[in-house]
């Protein structure tokens, strides 16, 4: 009996001591001495080397293999140890995972910014240290908030973590929100400055834009006709058929970016728009061809896409880039070299400018800067440096009138081209519209009348500027700057005055002025370096910025001048613009108001300020693409970055009233275009009402009016559209949306369009018979979005949307891209969101759209109309598009 | 007696039924993908494939199976949606849109089915397998209506005047054994070799309508061309696997170009010929007339037949991931230079992943982008056309009956491409039959613009004693 009670004793006491196993740290082995099978123990170890780190025991039970039974016989044999993360970089990732996707899927003018917040994400600075410019250069972060975290700097004060932030005075719930992501507080919380190495591959076969294919597919014969006498029917006659532009070809981007913490940094991008050769199709094959079995005949290939570089180096006060630097100062109207516009850039919440020196890995090329920058910041002083050494392409035109667009003539405008030809692509081709010759249907032969006389040229002209801004600060928020640079050219840039200018511009002998209009004046307005006055080599741009915070209050503005023939030291004689805005803060309410003036000719390339519109909106690069002497001049207007010059009064606000109801963004901006005095208003205002956290309804009402002041105008134009949109949060993050916008537009009368279509054939001498008066035409768009997460790796976003715009247009943010709509159509895309592993994202996306070309242009006005009615049009043809787009992000 | 009735089923679904692209009439579709998985993965599979028929990607990849003795059937079926169209304009004489002559809807398919046995001593395996695949498939059909320009007056549609047709059959097949060794998990080689052979036959007709014979003075000449080939050769393939570490495996595949003996045959307007030679007719000044006839016989054999050599490498990646993930990436170097002069050698790339988003639930989600290249004859001059697309895959699957697994994939692509008109106008250019146009050939300068799209499903039942 005492031997049986010493076995049960033994058996306590070595059950009691015996080591439990750890199923988040034993090895193959030991699992395998668990009483389960081997299978069994293989399943568990692959559970938590495949999938995760067991949080607790009954984790056991995802696991297919382990029944109840089982689990219940381990119970008493193991034990879960909390697991942490022991690599710093991955720990991070996996807290701000969400951040950083939305980051990536930022393009336009935002994207090399991006790139700059997503370093900040990964090692985040110390708040304690930071200077003003930069606290400001964050994300969401406005001057007052900025100067609030100073101010606490200045008088001693440590900010010890998140819940003192939030405490600063002054500081917005806002800004602290967006701050607390990017910053840390103590030196115990330092991340490491370790390696950190980014790769980004993006895939995206998304169609021409509609009017940069309408461009391409403009026919060279009819324009260089003349007249509407003969039909163009076979492709080659455009640019898009002699290209074979409707062939397959995809956008790519590939990036490679190492930096060492946030001091070293370099990186390189390679882009190739549509169209272009890529780098998979020709350096790849070099680095192949060393481990081929076979030989590949084609290793030779030049490489014409666009590559981006730079190297820096950044400590607490000095920054130093070697390579391509995006360089951005005040409000934009001396530097910011971006090619990408964006209207109604304020520079505060989403349109936010980071000032100073920064690498660039964007997609910019026209407006890259190429050569090396220095900055220096401390408190009270900020200072940069800049030197650029870069082909540009341009407009160059026949100025010597020798029949040959060559080196020898000069240059028309900067030019952000659709796609980029090399020259002899483009020489060949203009050669092949010049010797155009055809036959009529009488027999009589044409040759073309008139040769291309203007045409884009890639890396046509060499552009060296140097520049700098000085910026003093004397008290916190408070500076006082000053930006200038020279840019000096290796060619003429020279434009006509306006009675030659629609002659080179348009192709006709009498009737330019039928096309050329009031608002071309923007055009002629360009800035040559040979006038009449003076011939010089260089562009040269100066101005003063400033900034006070007073209280709640940000005082902010820029006052730029371009040298052209005015007094070199002399204010107010030259082309002049000027911004100046108050942006004022309250917890839930905030208030901006800003002022804007520029003049025409000012004419500054690397000019991004405020504006309603970009510039050669409505111009005949707009408007009149087919009347062009050459129409790939309309890309003149279609990447145009600059802001038009306009003069106006904006107001912008966003209260919460409680926590039912919000006025997100709302705004009024009231301005004058300069070219022709043309008065607009525009309004947009959202009510987000609440009732429960799960559910929003928001009514949005925008309200727009061109030429206000002056009704009797032809121009006149009013657009009022309304939204209604009902989003339901599920669980798990899901979300579901409705949406319902419905439009008026008002148009000035166009009576070819309602009278009989028989008054306009070209042999009739009928004359329209409808009178009329303003038009009001109707538009709709519905659209219902779904967001599935499966769990917090895999998301599914898609979206359905049916519109009929009618000659409006409509816009959908698309997940990562902005898709606009004319017409009439439907589209549907999802997007899947797969985060593989912890440091591999993939997203696929696939769109189809379907939709109409405009309405008016179907009118086959050279038919015999029919006695009945409707049979006067072709009908309508649809555009099938399917697109699809990948990205691979890989961040170790 | 299940398991026997299971593999009757799964053969009699086999027998049904994929068709394919007419651009490739002539030179045959090459199958990318036989298993279900590796197709919903976008095709990515050098390494990490785990299906039997994972082995005609990578032979290396049947000594990573499980030992004992498997086998596995599939079966694809494509639907190939053939738009043709023509350019309109507006009346700024500005191109608009294209208009649509010709739609044609057609349905294919393909099945492959192979058996595998892996053997394991200590620390080694050795895996054989036999197999039969259709490795070029060269079906397509294609039909078009000409009618006169009498307009739809009193609610009626013009006469017509013909009916025009193309219809490809057969396939090149490939039949043979693989074989792998392996070395635990970690390496394994392997090998393929098979016999190719196929038989296909292209014809090509002008079916005129009562009406137009009627209305004629005349015959009008028979318009029917059928082209028969017989491939033979041997294919071989090579490739090898390594484990770098548990979550990292590489893998690399190696075919050799293959160039077949084709005998060549035919009918021209019923008239039997042994060998003849496919070409365009020619005017007087070089104009292609009509791309239908064949005209020269030459007693001797007809061209060549060429599939380049591959070189793919590829790695497959295992994170942790609270679904259990599988990342495959492939890269392939097409050897196109080797087959014509005017070809550049092209890359393909296939991306794929596999979660489980449960135990027995697979989602599999893949991306895929090939280029082909077909030779145009426009007048004396032969030019290189390069076709390139991308395809976007995903698939799912589920066990049953212990030992059974069911996968199953859908491809889509969108391409387009242009081309010369298939049947000449000029062919029908007899007055009587007009009221006011004269129909002439297209060539070049205002080509058709074709518009198509692929779905394919493939589905494969695995089984694995």
């Amino acid at each position: 009996m005492k031997k049986i009670f010493f076995l049960i004793f033994l058996g306590v006491f070595i059950g009691l001591f015996a080591e439990l196993i750890d199923l988040n740290k034993a090895s193959l082995d030991e699992l395998k001495k668990l009483p389960i099978t081997e299978q069994q123990a293989k399943d568990i170890y692959d559970f938590r080397y495949y999938q995760q780190y067991f949080t607790s025991f009954y984790d056991l039970r995802k696991i297919p293999s382990i029944d109840q039974k089982t689990l219940l016989k381990l119970k008493p044999l193991v034990m879960v140890s909390h697991y942490i993360e022991q690599d710093k970089a991955a720990q991070r990732r996996e807290q701000i995972y969400y951040l950083i996707e939305r980051l990536g899927s930022n393009e336009g003018f935002q994207e090399g910014v991006s790139d700059v917040w997503e370093n900040y994400l990964m090692t985040p600075r110390d708040i304690n240290k930071l200077t003003f410019s930069e606290v400001l250069n964050m994300p969401n972060v406005s001057p007052i908030d900025a100067a609030a975290i100073l101010k606490r700097q200045a008088k001693g004060d440590t900010i010890a973590n998140y819940r003192d932030l939030r405490k600063t005075p002054g500081l917005s719930h806002y800004g602290a929100t967006n701050l607390k992501n990017y910053i840390y507080y103590s030196e115990s919380e330092q991340k490491s400055d370790k390696l950190f190495i980014d790769y980004q591959l993006k895939y995206n076969d998304n169609v021409y834009e509609e009017e940069a294919e309408e461009m391409y597919k403009e026919s060279m014969v009819s324009a260089m006709d003349g007249s509407n006498s003969i039909s163009p029917r076979q492709k080659n006659q455009s640019f898009w058929g002699y290209f074979q532009m409707d062939k397959y070809s995809p956008a790519i981007s590939n990036k490679f970016r190492i930096r060492l913490g946030n001091k070293w940094q370099a990186g390189i991008l390679y882009n190739s728009r549509k169209g272009e050769p890529n780098i998979f199709q020709q350096n790849l094959k070099n680095i192949f061809s060393k481990f081929l079995p076979f030989s590949s005949n084609d290793l030779t290939d030049e490489i014409s896409i666009d590559n981006k570089m730079f190297a820096g180096y950044h400590n607490k006060n000095i920054k130093v880039i070697l390579g391509n630097y995006r360089a951005t100062f005040g409000e934009g109207l001396v530097m910011e070299n971006t090619d990408f516009y964006s209207s109604r850039k304020t520079g505060f919440g989403f349109s936010k400018r980071i000032t100073g020196i920064i690498g660039d890995l964007s997609r910019t090329q026209e407006y890259a800067l190429r050569g090396s920058a220095i900055e220096w910041n401390s408190p009270h002083l900020n200072a940069a440096f800049f030197y650029s050494n870069d082909k540009k392409d341009a407009v160059v035109f026949d100025s010597n009138n020798n029949g040959i667009i060559d080196e020898e003539d000069n240059l028309f405008s900067y030019i952000t081209a659709t796609r980029r030809f090399t020259d002899e692509e483009i020489e060949n081709a203009e050669q092949f519209f010049n010797n155009y010759s055809w036959t009529d249907d009488t027999g009589v032969s044409h040759t073309n009348e008139f040769a291309i006389n203007i045409a884009p040229r890639s890396d046509a002209f060499q552009e060296e500027i140097r520049g700098g801004h000085l910026e003093i600060s004397p008290i916190i928020g408070t500076h006082f700057g000053f930006t200038g640079y020279e840019a000096v050219y290796d060619r003429y840039f020279q434009v006509y005055s306006p009675d030659s200018l629609k002659y080179l511009l348009i192709r006709t002998n009498d009737d330019a002025d039928k096309k050329y209009k009031i608002m071309d004046s923007e055009i002629a307005a360009l800035y040559s370096t040979k006038t009449e006055n003076y011939e010089r080599n260089y562009r040269r741009v100066i101005g003063f910025d400033w900034r006070t915070v007073l209280n709640n209050t940000s005082v902010q503005g820029e006052y730029a001048e371009l040298s052209v023939d005015g007094s070199e030291f002399k204010l107010g004689d030259d082309p002049k613009a000027m911004i100046i805005s108050a942006y004022t803060q309250f917890s839930d309410l905030y208030l901006l108001s800003l002022y804007r003036d520029y003049d025409l000719d000012f004419d500054n390339p690397y000019a991004r300020g405020f504006s309603e519109h970009e510039k050669f909106d409505d111009t005949v690069f707009d408007k009149y693409a087919y009347t062009l002497n050459n129409p790939l001049l309309a890309d003149l207007y279609i990447n145009s970055a600059q802001a038009q010059a306009e003069r106006g009064v904006y107001f912008e606000t966003r209260y919460r009233m409680n926590r039912y109801l919000t006025l997100s963004r709302a705004y009024l901006d009231l301005w004058e275009r300069k070219a022709d005095a043309r008065k607009s208003l525009r309004f947009q205002g959202e009510m987000d009402f609440r009732p429960i956290y799960q559910l929003s309804l928001r009514l949005k009402y925008k309200h727009q009016i061109n030429r206000y002041d002056d009704d009797a105008d032809k121009g006149v134009s009013k657009t009022d559209e309304t939204t209604a949109r009902i989003i339901a949060y599920l669980s798990n993050y899901d979300k579901i949306s409705l949406e319902y916008r419905y439009n008026k537009v008002w148009f000035p009368p166009y009576p070819y369009l309602s009278n009989d279509a028989e008054a306009h054939t070209p042999d009739s001498n009928e004359n329209d018979t409808i009178a009329e008066g303003t038009s009001l035409i109707h538009g709709d768009y519905i659209n219902v979005d779904y967001v599935h997460n499966f769990n917090k790796n895999l998301k599914v976003a898609g979206s359905f949307i049916f519109w009929d715009g009618h000659g409006i247009s409509h816009w959908d943010w698309e997940d990562m891209e902005i898709d606009f709509m004319g017409e009439k159509g439907m589209k549907f895309w999802f997007s899947i969101h797969d985060r593989i592993s912890n440091n591999l994202y993939l997203t696929l996306k696939y769109k189809i759209k379907h939709y109409r070309t405009k309405e008016e242009e179907w009118r086959a006005w050279w038919n015999e109309p029919s006695e009945d009615v409707g049979e006067n049009y072709f009908a309508r043809v649809e555009r099938k598009e399917h697109s699809i787009r990948l990205q691979l992000d890989w961040k170790f | 007696m299940k398991k026997f009735l299971i593999l009757i089923f799964t053969v009699t679904v086999g027998l049904n039924l994929l068709s394919y692209s007419l651009l490739e009439r002539e030179s045959g579709n090459f199958i990318e993908n036989n298993d279900a998985r590796s197709s919903a993965m976008g095709g990515a599979a050098v390494s990490g494939g785990n299906r039997l028929f994972d082995a005609f990607i990578n032979p290396a990849n049947l000594g990573m199976m499980k030992k004992g003795f498997g086998y596995q059937f599939s079966l694809g079926v494509m639907k190939n949606d053939d738009n043709r169209s023509l350019p309109m304009y507006n009346f700024f004489d500005g191109y608009i849109d294209d208009a649509t002559y010709a739609s044609n809807v057609n349905y294919f398919s393909e099945y492959s089915l192979g058996i595998h046995y892996k053997y394991s001593f200590e620390k080694f395996g050795l895996s054989a397998a036999a197999f039969y695949r259709p490795l070029v498939d060269f079906n397509s059909y294609y039909k078009e209506e000409v009618r006169n320009d009498e307009g739809s007056d009193y609610n009626q549609y013009p006469q017509i005047i013909a009916q025009n047709y193309i219809e490809g059959d057969g396939t090149i097949n490939s039949m043979g054994f693989v074989s792998s060794f392996n070395y635990k998990d970690l390496l394994s080689i392997g090998f393929e070799f098979s016999k190719l052979d196929g038989d296909t036959k292209l014809s090509k007709r002008v079916d005129w309508s009562d009406y137009a014979e009627e209305t004629v003075a005349g015959d009008l000449p028979d318009t029917s061309v059928v082209v028969k080939r017989d491939f033979d050769d041997f294919g071989l393939k090579i490739g090898g696997n390594i484990k770098i570490s548990p979550r990292f495996s590489l893998g690399f595949s190696y075919s050799p170009k293959v160039e077949f003996d084709v005998e060549t045959g035919g009918f021209v307007n019923g008239a039997k010929i042994d060998t003849l030679l496919y070409q365009y007719i020619y005017d007087e000044n070089d104009v292609v007339i009509d791309s239908l006839m064949y005209s020269d016989y030459f007693a001797q054999k007809y061209g060549e037949y060429k599939i380049p050599s591959r070189f793919r490498i590829g790695f497959s990646f295992q994170p942790r991931n609270i679904m259990r993930t599988f990342f495959n990436c492939d890269v392939e170097l097409v050897n196109w230079s080797a087959v014509n002069t005017l070809f550049d050698d092209e890359f393909n790339y296939y991306v794929g992943v596999e979660h489980k988003l449960s135990y027995n639930l697979p989602l599999r989600i893949g991306f895929r982008y090939n280029t082909d290249y077909h030779l145009i004859e426009d007048s004396e001059m032969v030019m290189a056309e390069k076709i390139s697309m991308p395809t976007f895959t995903a698939g799912t699957g589920f066990s049953f009956l212990k030992n059974f697994r069911f996968d199953i994939s859908a491809e889509y692509s969108h391409r387009k491409y242009e081309t010369l008109d298939l049947f000449m106008d000029g062919f029908y250019n007899y007055a009587e039959l007009w009221n006011s146009i004269t129909p002439e050939n297209r060539g070049w300068e205002n080509p058709d613009e074709v518009s198509e799209s692929f779905i394919k499903v493939v589905s494969s039942v695995s089984f694995k004693w």
